[in-house]
């Protein structure tokens, strides 16, 4: 028997050392696959700006991207200029949609694709209008950056930002209207992710509270602190909604544990009765 | 009513005899010690197993767009779904961890050599049917986790030329893991496994039975006298009797199997549900970090490890057929692991690298 399964683990093993490959197709066939967390599709747009061959000033735009909010939620080269990022041929082809870089005053259009409504109250603001009159009014990218657009918070209303172009006072007044309700949101945020890291769902609830922050933040667009202040109980309704939900869930989450801690301390209540009670032939 | 019950099953069935002869005349050695209850923690681990595995069954929907949903609906909205639900988890764990260790004491006090050949076949083949189980049950949730630890855990065959990809796609159902898969796992998991595993651990306590339970070899003679050219079945008249002694350290070691599954529970209940497992699976977003479960780690990892893909998989092939054969290729008489230290040295070698492959593939 032991010769037998000595003969078959040698015949089993010789072609195998004969016919495997070696370390580099191990790595491109089973290392590099995307489940082993490699890369899957290559993107053209990011091999080309990544490349020697590109100028400094758009080499630059990857890294920066990478750092992105965008980048965080998958929002790639293509989801904003258009074109094919997977042939290079047509990559920057018009056919295919391609953009390129937005004019200064095309930029609210660039942007408003994917954010509508915030593009909406953006063009019946004083900062729309004054784009629209002058040419020379702040587009997006004046106060949210461009390629490293940061997640959009309170602080972007700043004093060095907003008295680029006016004095802080009127901006100042907006972020005091806005404090309250952002805070809020921002607790509920960190709730969720509480939640999350004691393995509850919930991504219902975070959309709930995304685009009640939607909302809220494309009515700030219109840059009318009066229309901030009179809407702002509406949705700290909202936003109390989310918070009961959160709290019950919580509470669900505290009974679940004295529950479980009642049934550990059950069995092993029982594991020292049945210890007691072992008996051996001498009893 | 409960006399009238029992004799109305004497007449019928023979209670008492079956109860005498099974329980309290069946004799166990003295030398028994709780390290041989671990085959009945494992039948109460699977028993468990099955109830928690009903419950959830009731709620569960087998299909791509609705599995991750109505797990959540278990886990948040049905009564008590969450505690059967982390039972179902925790226990999987639980019971291939008991039958591992099981194996393990089997292995160390010698239990598989002759005539316990075909015991050891048995118990070895329900721990791989167990990691089959494990393999099934973690993709029906059809979160990010489940789905990309399965396609990690089932590209493994890839490594074979020639046939590897086709069982690959035979295990998905086509190229990648899909609603398909699910479906296969589900019937497997559900259907197909429980009654193979089932049949086989009656086979395996009817081995166990018929030939008689091992006495442990610590500080006593080798049992088995030479040659064994007949069937003998080994008793122990001056043995204890099976119920109470031997039956109240088994229920012992499930109470403490219990225990530990609601330690669990209750202080680490992200321990086998991390947040990725509440992440609904997407076919098209890779996770950074993804492995299979512990128990495939090591295998993981070595195949990670040795650069040509075909010899990896040969050798843990190699390793499954020494697993399973090693009654046949271990034939010395002596079963005290302390008197071959050769072994003994072996044995705790492949222990190791098994724990570090493990905690390395992570």
């Amino acid at each position: 028997m032991r010769h037998l399964f000595i003969l078959l683990m040698m015949l089993f093993t010789l072609p195998s050392i004969a016919s495997g490959g070696w370390r580099e197709e191990m790595e491109k066939a089973f290392m590099s696959a995307p489940w082993a967390g490699g890369q899957g599709e290559s993107d053209v747009c990011i091999e080309c700006h990544s490349s020697e061959m590109m100028k400094p000033a758009f080499l630059a735009v990857v890294d920066e991207w990478k750092t992105s909010w965008h980048f965080q939620n998958n929002i790639s080269c293509h989801d904003c200029h258009g074109g094919d990022p997977k042939d290079s041929a047509i990559a920057m082809s018009p056919q295919r949609g391609f953009l390129g870089t937005p004019k200064y005053l095309q930029v609210p259009e660039f942007c408003g694709k994917c954010h509508i409504g915030i593009l909406k109250n953006y063009l019946e603001s004083g900062h729309g209008k004054a784009l629209k009159a002058s040419g020379k009014g702040p587009n997006c990218v004046t106060c949210h950056g461009a390629h490293n657009i940061q997640k959009a918070n309170i602080d972007i209303i700043n004093e060095q930002r907003c008295s680029k172009c006016h004095s802080y006072e009127r901006a100042k007044i907006m972020k005091q209207a806005l404090f309250l309700t952002e805070k809020k949101i921002g607790e509920l945020e960190s709730s969720f992710g509480r939640l999350k890291k004691q393995g509850v769902f919930t991504e219902e609830g975070e959309r709930t509270l995304f685009s009640t922050q939607a909302e809220f933040r494309t009515l700030f667009h219109t840059v009318d602190v009066s229309l901030v202040k009179e809407r702002s109980d509406d949705f700290t309704r909202k936003l109390s909604l989310i918070e009961k939900e959160i709290q019950d869930t919580f509470v669900e989450l505290r009974f679940r544990k004295n529950f479980s801690t009642f049934m550990m301390l059950l069995f092993a209540g029982m594991s020292v009765v049945t210890l007691l009670l072992l008996k051996t032939p001498r009893d | 009513m409960a006399r009238r019950l029992k004799d109305w099953l004497e007449v019928r069935i023979g209670l008492d005899d079956l109860i005498r002869t099974q329980l309290t005349e069946y004799r166990v050695p003295n030398t028994i010690n709780l390290l041989s209850t671990l085959g009945f923690v494992v039948l109460a681990g699977y028993i468990i197993q099955v109830v928690s595995g009903i419950f959830l069954l009731i709620y569960y929907v087998p299909h791509p767009e609705h599995a991750f949903r109505s797990v959540q609906s278990i886990m948040s909205s049905v009564p008590y779904g969450w505690l059967f639900r982390q039972i179902h988890v925790v226990g999987s764990n639980l019971l291939i961890a008991a039958l591992i260790l099981h194996m393990l004491t089997v292995f160390l006090m010698g239990n598989y050599k002759r005539p316990r050949e075909m015991t050891w076949i048995s118990g070895a083949v329900l721990l791989l049917l167990a990691l089959v189980f494990g393999l099934s049950g973690y993709l029906l949730p059809w979160s990010q986790l489940s789905y990309w630890a399965t396609t990690v855990a089932t590209s493994f065959p890839t490594a074979f030329p020639f046939f590897g990809d086709f069982v690959t796609k035979v295990l998905r159902g086509g190229e990648n893991v899909s609603g398909i898969t699910l479906g296969r796992f589900f019937a497997l998991h559900i259907a197909i496994l429980p009654p193979i595993f089932l049949s086989l651990m009656v086979f395996h306590i009817f081995l166990v039975r018929r030939i008689g339970i091992s006495a442990t070899p610590f500080g006593v003679e080798d049992e088995e006298k030479r040659p064994l050219a007949q069937y003998i079945k080994k008793t122990y008249p001056d043995g204890n009797p099976f119920y109470p002694y031997f039956f109240q350290k088994e229920m012992l070691m499930v109470m403490v199997y219990c225990t530990v599954m609601f330690f669990i529970i209750t202080f680490m209940p992200t321990l086998f549900l991390p947040e990725a497992a509440n992440t609904p699976a997407d076919p098209f977003k890779t996770p950074a970090h993804i492995g299979p479960e512990w128990y495939f780690l090591a295998q993981y990892q070595m195949l990670r490890l040795i650069p040509n893909k075909f010899l990896g998989i040969s050798l843990q092939i190699i390793l499954v057929g020494l697993f399973l054969s090693w009654p046949f290729l271990d034939t010395y008489k002596e079963k005290n692991l302390r008197k071959r230290p050769v072994l003994r040295g072996i044995f705790l070698l492949l222990l190791a690298i098994w724990v570090v492959l493990m905690f390395w593939g992570r």
